[in-house]
């Protein structure tokens, strides 16, 4: 400790230049504009309470894919993560790779949406998404990609409707929910969900938050300021951090009872690999999955470890299985450079090769 | 923008003359014993950010707001180690002295039953930020219950539970009587479930700031095990490897069966008493003849299963009226073989004989149209499904970007 190489003056240097640049970021800030979400154009097809389905308006001059995609994404969370800036767009990447894209946003639930189940969710409003499109575009099936929580219902939804789908692509999908990396499963286990759901009615956005951001503290409610003021002496960077920002605390309540069943059933009860799930009056066994599918997960993954998803092949009774690994985050892997450059291109060959 | 900007000038002159000071003590080797310039900062931040409310966009005052903290904390660090090392300290010795303060000043709080986090100062805050925001977010999903459990002291940093519970207890276990026992009773259990969370939250804090104290430790441990590699060279990497090392005990903690225990009863505690003065909110609501919480979830619980009944039933109907358009285009198409080459043709002295017969199975054939057909079409396609699923039984593995 005693070779320490630090100067005095070059700490007052540095702390000069800190504030310099805060200084700049700070006009930056004030002048920046409302944030706009989701950049890609697109069309509302079918709407059903709060849902909306949405099509994406197709990319001109690229083959296109016969068979539409349809996007599930969580609950949690807000789907135009997928959709977050003109560069850095996983559906934009989809439309130029040739995909028909289709992306299910469930709205922000109120206390009117309570006792909303994981059977309406799967087998009432998703079913109903996949039948409109199957009638718009004349198919018996179409592409599954479900995202995170997404991808479990994707998962279930797939296997109850086997005659509906063609592929399924799942994205960091948890499906071990009880791996002991887990930190989001290890801090349920004792909670009483019953509790929470009969106090709150809905889950509110504010907690999912919080627990969120708990996953690190130091990180995601410290460092990640420091480190901004570095960036936001430049126009561009503000926006693009206020983009995340914006996403990162867009939190929707979760319908009571859906919340309570996902708790208990996937992350106290792991029953997708425990067995012995139920959505509404059918039982779920994923060995009865036999579409193809293509699991991806990323590797530092903070919220869904890889081995939460890695497990997948050995539940699923599907032979056409394919695996890709991402080097990044459960954000980077939509956001992220390399993600653009790699994983939306090899989601768009294997659908398109099947 | 207008006030935006005069209020933007107005805090640029500010930091240019606290740019200019700092630079200055950059000249004469650093920052004086007595000197507080982040306190300076601080103050001038704040008074900025105030002036500033309601005149930006809500989440850039978020960030903005967020960003200041945090600055303050890292100009906090850095003034103190600063101080340390214009008395006379290197480098080292200054960072060290830096983090004996901040474990002296927890250790005051250590075995403190009222602990909350709160009166934690300086770069150490952030251990308790999880507390903090905690709090804010309980206040904010409970406005009008904070009265009730919120009991008189319990905000402060330095009351002392055991203190209170004890008196309080037996207030508590005081048997109702009368016409009011049963409200009477519930007030009771409320405070009691309000103690209990209380309880289950300064737990929670109490091993909180074990940790922090742990972790402190943890990076005297590091920097000494570096042995002159990897150490940092400026305030900024000191700052990222406080982080580094802070994370690591986090998780360490967040992942044991103590935290698990911790939390789970500190949310299950809150949500039990929360739980109860819903109830009791209820009653009240009932007494007045309103609608309460209780009444409404029978309306939507019932609404919500009209609906899947309803949406069962149009399923239904749609196949009903499916089935029922082959039926009736089948025996058509058998009457009148020639009608398979001008169907249209064909169908149209029918539809003048009774348009609205007519009319209907065209529209139930046209609404039948992708759902038979497609059966056959998978039917026929089975085979080939078949022999490339045969073809790619296999486990494909590949890296993004390999």
């Amino acid at each position: 400790m005693s070779n320490i190489p630090f100067r005095s003056d070059q700490v007052v240097e540095e702390l000069v230049q800190f504030n310099q640049n805060l200084s700049k970021g700070v006009k930056n800030l004030l002048d920046a504009e409302e944030i706009s979400a989701g950049v890609t154009p697109r069309e509302e097809i079918y709407a059903e309470d709060k849902l909306k389905l949405y099509r994406y308006q197709p990319s001109t001059g690229v083959v296109q894919n016969k068979i539409p995609t349809l996007i599930v994404y969580a609950l949690v969370n807000r789907p135009y993560m997928a959709d977050i800036q003109e560069n850095r767009s996983t559906i934009k990447g989809l439309l130029d790779t040739g995909q028909d894209v289709y992306l299910i946003d469930w709205g922000y639930p109120d206390r009117a949406d309570k006792y909303l189940t994981l059977d309406d969710y799967i087998n009432g409003y998703i079913d109903r998404c996949v039948d409109v499109m199957r009638e718009r575009h004349g198919v018996d099936k179409i592409n599954i990609l479900g995202i995170c929580q997404g991808g479990v219902f994707s998962l279930c939804y797939t296997t109850l409707h086997q005659d509906k789908v063609k592929n399924l692509v799942t994205m960091v999908t948890p499906v071990d929910c009880k791996t002991p990396d887990n930190m989001l499963s290890h801090w349920v286990q004792q909670m009483d969900i019953d509790a929470i759901v009969d106090a709150m009615g809905n889950l509110p956005g504010e907690m999912l938050n919080w627990t969120f951001l708990n996953l690190k503290p130091f990180q995601l409610m410290g460092q990640k300021y420091v480190s901004m003021v570095d960036i936001i002496s430049d126009e561009k960077n503000v926006k693009n951090f206020m983009r995340m920002e914006k996403w990162i605390f867009d939190s929707p309540d979760q319908a009571g009872e859906a919340f309570r069943q996902f708790i208990k059933d996937f992350y106290q009860q792991n029953k997708l690999v425990e067995g012995g799930l139920k959505i509404g009056e059918h039982d779920v066994d994923l060995k009865n999955l036999k579409t193809p599918v293509l699991n991806i997960f990323a590797e530092q993954d903070h919220l869904v470890p890889p081995a939460a998803s890695q497990i997948l092949p050995k539940l699923i009774g599907s032979k056409d299985y394919t695996e890709l690994s991402f080097p990044g985050g459960h954000i980077g892997i939509y956001v992220s450079g390399k993600a653009q450059a790699t994983v939306t291109p090899a989601i768009s060959d294997w659908l398109n090769a099947r | 923008m207008s006030d935006n900007n005069s209020w933007a000038e107005q805090w640029f002159k500010a930091q240019q003359q606290f740019v200019d000071a700092w630079s200055d003590m950059a000249k004469t080797g650093g920052v004086g014993a007595n000197a507080s310039q982040s306190d300076l900062w601080a103050q001038s931040f704040d008074m900025w950010r105030k002036a500033c409310e309601g005149k930006t966009q809500p989440d850039m005052e978020m960030a903005m707001r967020k960003c200041m903290d945090m600055g303050k904390e890292y100009f906090a660090m850095a003034e103190h180690i600063s101080k340390n090392m214009a008395q006379g300290a290197n480098p080292a010795e200054a960072i060290n002295q830096w983090l004996e303060q901040m474990k002296q000043a927890l250790q005051q709080f250590s075995g403190m039953p009222g602990f909350n986090g709160a009166g934690v100062s300086d770069f150490m805050k952030q251990w308790f930020t999880p507390n903090a925001s905690w709090q804010e977010m309980v206040a904010g999903l409970t406005p009008m219950n904070q009265a009730m459990w919120q009991l008189p002291g319990m905000n402060t940093s330095v009351f002392n539970l055991g203190e209170m519970i004890d008196p309080l207890g037996k207030v508590l276990e005081a048997p109702g009587v009368g016409y009011f026992r049963e409200p009477q009773e519930k007030q009771q259990k409320g405070m009691q479930l309000a103690l209990e969370y209380q309880e289950a939250n300064f737990r929670f804090n109490q091993a909180f700031l074990r940790v922090a104290m742990e972790s402190i430790q943890g990076f005297q441990q590091r920097l000494l095990g570096q042995n002159g590699h990897n150490l940092p060279k400026s305030l900024r990497e000191l700052y990222d490897l406080w982080v580094e090392i802070s994370e690591e005990h986090y998780a360490e903690f967040a992942m044991g069966e103590e935290y698990q225990a911790l939390y789970g009863d500190m949310v299950n505690r809150l949500m039990i008493m929360r739980r109860h003065y819903g109830e009791m909110t209820d009653d009240f609501l009932r007494s007045l003849n309103l609608p309460n919480t209780r009444e409404i979830d029978t309306m939507q619980e019932r609404l919500q299963q009209l609906r899947r009944d309803n949406f069962a039933l149009k399923k239904e109907l749609k196949e009903i009226r499916a089935t029922l358009a082959q039926l009736t285009a089948k025996p058509a198409a058998a009457a009148k073989p020639a009608a398979a080459a001008k169907p249209a043709a064909a169908a149209k002295p029918e539809a003048a004989a009774k348009p609205e017969a007519a009319a209907k199975p065209a529209v139930a054939a046209k609404a039948a149209q992708p759902r038979k057909p497609a059966i056959k079409k998978a039917a026929a396609k089975k085979p080939a499904v078949k022999k490339a699923v045969a073809k790619k039984a296999k486990v494909t593995r590949a890296k993004a970007g390999a």
